[in-house]
C-alpha cells in the first residue's frame, strides 16, 4: 500500500493496485462519522460497440444497456440488495453516466459488512430473462419521467444537435423501444467485458482505518477467481468537427422558452495533466466571459434575457467535449445573439490579462477547497479524474501554475462558428397560436 | 454540540468549534410570520440584499469581491417551516490556514455586516430599478414551478388540501403579491426584518469560540426585539376538502400520482418517533412496502415513496406511473397502508428502518449545514437534543405502536396529473 500526502490540503491518500487489477484508494477524513464507498467501472452509455470478452468480432448492443445493467445488478436470486444494505443501516445507490457506472453506499455503522455487500453484489451477476422483462416496466417509467422534464430534453436536444456519430448523443437510459430488445444474454456479454476488476476502481472516504480496510478488500478479492484481464476494444465512428445541426427546437408544456447554445470541442484526445490544464483553462475562460462578474452577465441580466436558471458549463471526456450556455428566457433570439457576439469578440482579440486570471483562479481554488468537505464529491470526482489519468488532488497546484497563455490556447478548442448550435424548448401555447 | 449565547433579547448566537471542515460556515436565520404577503416581500428582499450594497453598489462589483475572497459563497435563502418564514443569510468561507494568504475570514465577516446593515439605498429606500428587476426574477422563479411536473403536482395537492394555510403558502409568495411590492413597502419589510424578526446566528468551523463571540458582538449591533413566542404550528385553522379525488391534465406523458393523508402527529407530538418509523416502513426507503410491492413486484413505477411533513401533520405518497393505471396504483398503495393497519409488520422491517433513521441522523451531522439545520429544528423542543436520546426513542418503538400509528393515518385526497384526456388511450 502506497501513501500519498497532499500537504497543503492536509489529506493523506492510500493506494494499492490489487493482483486482479482493481485500483483501491482510501482517504480517511477526521471528524466524520460516515464512510462513503464507491465501486465504479469505466463503462457508460457511450460504450455500445466493442469486442466482447474472449471474442474477436465487434458487436453493437441496444441503447441504454449500461444503465439497464446497473438496475439489474441489484436483483439477486435471494432478493433485492437494498434489503441487505438497509439491514446494516446503509443508504445505497448507483448511477450511470456517459463513461462510468458507479455503485455506492454511505454508512455510519457496519462498515465492513456494507463493503462486503457492495463488492459481492457487483461481482456476482444474476440475470434471467424473466427478471430482465420485469425491469422493462420500471425503466420504461424512468424514461417517461425524463421525457417530461424540459431541462433534460433541452440538454439532450443540444447534444443531439452537436454530434453526428458519437454515441454521447444517445440518451443514457435509451428509449422504450431500444430497451425492449435487451436480453439477459446481452447483459452477461456487457458484464463480462466491462466489469473485470482491472477496469474498475474502488474509493473509500470518511471514517475508515486505511490499513484494516485495505486488508479487508484485498482478502475479499483474493478469495474470488477472475479471468486474465484483456484490453477492452471499444469502437467509435469518426466524428467531424462541425455540428450535426445548427438549430433545432421542441414544443413542450412549459411557461417560458428555454434555450442552450452548445459548442462542440475540437480537442478531445488529451489525458493526464495535459487534460487537467486544458479543462481547467477552458472552465476559467468561460467564467471570465460568461460568469456572474462578466460584462456579458450584467447586460443579459439587466435586460432580462436571462433569469436564475442561467447556466454555463464545460464537459470533457476522451472522445467528446462541449460547452453549454443558456437560460429560461422570454427573449431566446436576443440571448443567443449576445452569446455569439461575445464569443466572436473573444476570438478577434483575447481580452483577459493577469488580474482577470488571478480573480477567477481564486474563485476556482475556493471551490475545490469547499468541495473537499464533501465525501461524495471526493469519491465521484476522484474516480472521474483517475479514469482520465488525472489526480483530483493536483487540481489546486495545477490552477496555481496556470497562465493567461494556457487559457487562450485551450479556449481555441471551442472557437469557431461551425462548432456552435442552438437548441430550444418552446411553450406549446405559442405553437397553437402560430 | 453548539454553545448558545443570548446576545440581546430575541437574538441568539450558536457557535460550534470543530476541525472537521476546511471552511467556516455562517447562517443568520431571520424568522417572521408566514403569509403570502410576507413571503413575497421577503423573497424579493433576499434578492435585493444580494444584488449590491453601499460598498459594492453594483452586482459585478459585489461578485468580483466574492471571487477575490476565494469564491466565498454568500447567498440569501427564502424558506418556510411550519407557520414561519425564514430569510437565511448563508456564507461559507475557506479557512485561512489552507491558503497562502490570510485575512479572508475577517473580510468575509465585514462583508456579512455590510450586506445586512448597509444596503444599496437612495433617499432612504431601495433603488427602483433593482427592485423591479428582482421582482421579475422572483416572479420567474414562481412561474418555473409549472415546468417541473412533480413539484407542480405536489403544490396542487397541498393547495387543494389546505387552501390559504401555511402548508400551501410558497416560500416565494405569489405572483400577485410580488407584483404589488414597491421600493417603499420593501424597505419597510427590510426594517422590520432587521429590527423585529427573531434571529438565530450559527457559526461552525475551526475557530476560537470566545474570539468569534466578541467579533460578532462588535460587528453586528442588533437591537433587542419582542420576546420569543413559541409557535404552535398545528393550531392554524383550515377548510376541509370537499372532494376525495381530483384529476387535472397537461400536455405530458407520465401520470403523476400524489396522495395526501392527514395524521394527528406533528414534530412536537410525543408519537413523532413512531410516525418516523411508520412512514419509513410504508414508503420512506428502498426496503419499504411501497418500493417492494409497487415498484419491484408490480413494475408499475420507477419512483414511489412516502414522506411525512411533520410541521403540518400531513403525509404524502408520490409516484410516477403510466397514465392509464391510476386505479390500480391507488389500490396497491391503499393495500400497503391497510397491511400495516392490520399489523402485518415484521421485526426485520422495523430493524431496517431504525438502522436507516440512525444512519441518516448521524450522516446529516457530517456537514456544517446539516449540523446547523438539525440543531435549529430540534432546539424548538423542550428537551435538549442528543443523538443517543433519539436512537433510544426509535429503538423503543414496537410493532403495536406502528400498527396504531398507521391506523391514525387517514387518506384525504388523491390528486392525479396526466396527459390530456383525448390523448390518453
Amino acid at each position: 500500500m502506497k501513501e500519498l500526502h497532499f500537504k497543503q490540503l492536509d489529506e493523506k491518500l492510500y493506494h494499492e493496485k490489487l493482483e486482479n487489477g482493481l485500483e483501491v484508494y482510501i482517504l480517511p477524513k477526521k471528524g466524520f462519522s460516515k464512510t462513503f464507498v464507491t465501486f465504479t467501472t469505466k463503462y457508460g452509455s457511450i460504450d455500445r460497440t466493442f469486442v466482447p470478452f474472449g471474442e474477436s468480432a465487434e458487436v453493437t448492443v441496444p441503447d441504454g444497456i449500461a444503465h439497464f445493467l446497473e438496475h439489474k445488478m441489484f436483483e439477486k436470486e435471494d432478493g433485492d440488495v437494498f434489503q441487505k444494505f438497509s439491514g446494516f443501516g446503509a443508504a445505497a445507490n448507483a448511477f450511470t453516466s456517459f463513461t462510468r457506472t458507479a455503485y455506492l453506499f454511505s454508512a455510519t455503522d457496519h462498515l465492513y459488512e456494507n463493503t462486503e455487500t457492495l463488492l459481492n453484489f457487483v461481482q456476482e451477476p444474476y440475470f434471467t430473462q424473466e427478471t430482465v422483462e420485469k425491469e422493462k416496466g420500471i425503466i420504461g417509467q424512468e424514461i417517461t419521467m425524463y421525457d417530461d422534464q424540459p431541462d433534460w430534453r433541452l440538454y439532450f436536444g443540444t447534444i443531439e444537435n452537436m454530434y453526428k456519430e458519437h454515441p454521447v448523443k444517445i440518451d443514457i437510459a435509451g428509449t422504450i423501444e431500444s430497451i425492449d430488445q435487451i436480453t439477459a444474454e446481452h447483459l452477461y456479454t456487457c458484464y463480462e467485458t466491462f466489469y473485470h476488476p482491472s477496469n474498475m476502481l474502488m474509493f473509500v472516504v470518511g471514517a475508515v482505518n486505511p490499513e484494516e480496510m485495505m486488508n479487508y478488500i484485498r482478502e475479499n478479492q483474493h478469495k474470488k477467481e477472475f479471468k486474465e484481464p484483456k484490453t477492452i476494444e471499444r469502437k467509435f465512428e469518426q466524428e467531424p468537427v462541425e455540428v450535426a445541426k445548427t438549430e433545432n427546437s421542441l414544443y413542450m408544456d412549459v411557461q417560458k422558452p428555454k434555450v442552450y447554445m452548445g459548442i462542440k470541442a475540437k480537442e478531445t484526445s488529451l489525458q493526464g495533466e495535459e487534460m487537467m490544464i486544458h479543462e481547467l483553462a477552458i472552465q476559467l475562460s468561460l467564467e471570465l466571459i460568461f460568469g456572474r462578474s462578466s460584462d456579458f452577465y450584467v447586460e443579459a441580466y439587466e435586460k432580462g434575457w436571462i433569469d436564475e436558471s442561467y447556466v454555463f458549463d464545460y464537459t470533457l471526456e476522451k472522445g467528446f467535449g462541449f460547452a453549454i450556455i443558456g437560460s429560461d428566457t422570454g427573449m431566446p433570439k436576443e440571448l443567443m445573439e449576445a452569446v455569439k457576439k461575445e464569443l466572436q469578440k473573444v476570438e478577434e482579440k483575447w481580452p483577459y490579462g493577469q488580474d482577470d486570471l488571478d480573480r477567477v483562479r481564486k474563485k476556482k481554488i475556493g471551490y475545490f477547497l469547499r468541495a473537499l468537505n464533501s465525501v461524495e464529491f471526493i469519491a465521484n470526482q476522484f474516480t472521474r479524474y483517475a479514469f482520465n489519468d488525472m489526480n483530483l488532488f493536483e487540481a489546486v497546484p495545477v490552477l496555481e501554475k496556470m497562465t493567461v497563455a494556457d487559457l487562450q490556447q485551450s479556449f481555441a478548442s471551442i472557437q469557431g462558428e461551425k462548432q456552435q448550435t442552438v437548441f430550444s424548448i418552446l411553450p406549446k401555447k405559442d405553437q397553437a397560436k402560430s | 454540540m453548539f454553545q448558545s449565547i443570548d446576545l440581546n433579547q430575541g437574538i441568539r448566537l450558536h457557535i460550534r468549534s470543530t476541525d472537521q471542515f476546511k471552511t467556516i460556515n455562517f447562517a443568520f436565520k431571520f424568522k417572521h410570520e408566514l403569509t403570502n404577503q410576507s413571503a413575497s416581500e421577503r423573497a424579493v428582499l433576499s434578492n435585493v440584499l444580494l444584488h449590491s450594497n453601499e460598498l459594492f453598489p453594483s452586482n459585478p462589483a459585489f461578485r468580483s469581491h466574492l471571487d477575490e475572497l476565494y469564491g466565498t459563497i454568500m447567498y440569501l435563502d427564502s424558506s418556510k417551516k411550519g407557520s414561519d418564514h425564514y430569510i437565511t443569510l448563508l456564507a461559507e468561507s475557506v479557512n485561512d490556514q489552507y491558503l497562502s494568504t490570510g485575512g479572508v475570514l475577517d473580510q468575509v465577516m465585514d462583508l456579512l455586516q455590510t450586506v445586512l446593515f448597509r444596503p444599496n439605498v437612495e433617499s432612504d429606500t431601495f433603488k427602483d430599478s433593482i427592485v423591479k428587476r428582482e421582482k421579475d426574477s422572483v416572479i420567474q422563479r414562481i412561474e418555473s414551478l409549472y415546468d417541473d411536473k412533480t413539484r407542480y403536482a405536489q403544490q396542487r395537492l397541498v393547495e387543494l388540501m389546505r387552501p390559504n394555510h401555511p402548508a400551501s403558502i410558497g416560500a416565494n409568495g405569489t405572483i400577485e403579491d410580488v407584483t404589488s411590492i414597491t421600493s417603499e413597502s420593501l424597505f419597510a419589510a427590510y426594517k422590520s426584518m432587521m429590527e423585529e424578526d427573531e434571529l438565530d446566528i450559527y457559526i461552525v468551523g475551526d475557530l476560537n469560540v470566545e474570539e468569534m463571540t466578541s467579533k460578532i458582538k462588535n460587528a453586528f449591533s442588533f437591537k433587542a426585539r419582542g420576546a420569543k413566542q413559541k409557535n404552535p404550528h398545528q393550531d392554524v385553522e383550515h377548510q376541509s376538502v370537499e372532494k376525495d379525488k381530483v384529476n387535472e391534465y397537461q400536455d405530458m406523458k407520465q401520470g403523476k400520482l400524489h396522495i395526501g393523508y392527514v395524521t394527528p402527529v406533528t414534530f412536537t407530538h410525543p408519537d413523532f418517533p413512531k410516525m418516523q418509523i411508520t412512514n419509513g416502513i410504508f414508503g420512506g426507503y428502498p426496503h419499504s412496502k411501497l418500493f417492494l410491492n409497487v415498484r419491484e413486484k408490480e413494475s408499475m413505477a420507477y419512483y414511489v415513496s412516502s414522506s411525512f411533513s411533520s410541521s403540518y401533520g400531513l403525509l404524502f405518497v408520490l409516484s410516477g406511473i403510466d397514465a392509464g393505471k391510476q386505479e390500480k396504483a391507488v389500490r396497491l398503495i391503499d393495500e400497503q397502508l391497510e397491511i400495516m393497519q392490520n399489523g402485518d409488520i415484521s421485526q426485520n422491517e422495523i430493524d431496517q428502518t431504525v438502522a436507516m433513521l440512525k444512519n441518516q441522523l448521524k450522516e446529516a451531522l457530517d456537514s456544517a449545514r446539516g449540523q446547523i439545520e438539525i440543531y435549529d429544528q430540534y432546539k424548538d423542543l423542550d428537551e435538549s437534543f442528543s443523538v443517543e436520546d433519539w436512537f433510544k426513542k426509535w429503538e423503543a418503538v414496537t410493532k403495536e405502536d406502528i400498527q396504531k400509528t398507521a391506523k391514525s393515518i387517514e387518506k384525504e385526497l388523491v390528486y392525479f396529473l396526466s396527459g390530456k384526456e383525448e390523448l390518453s388511450k
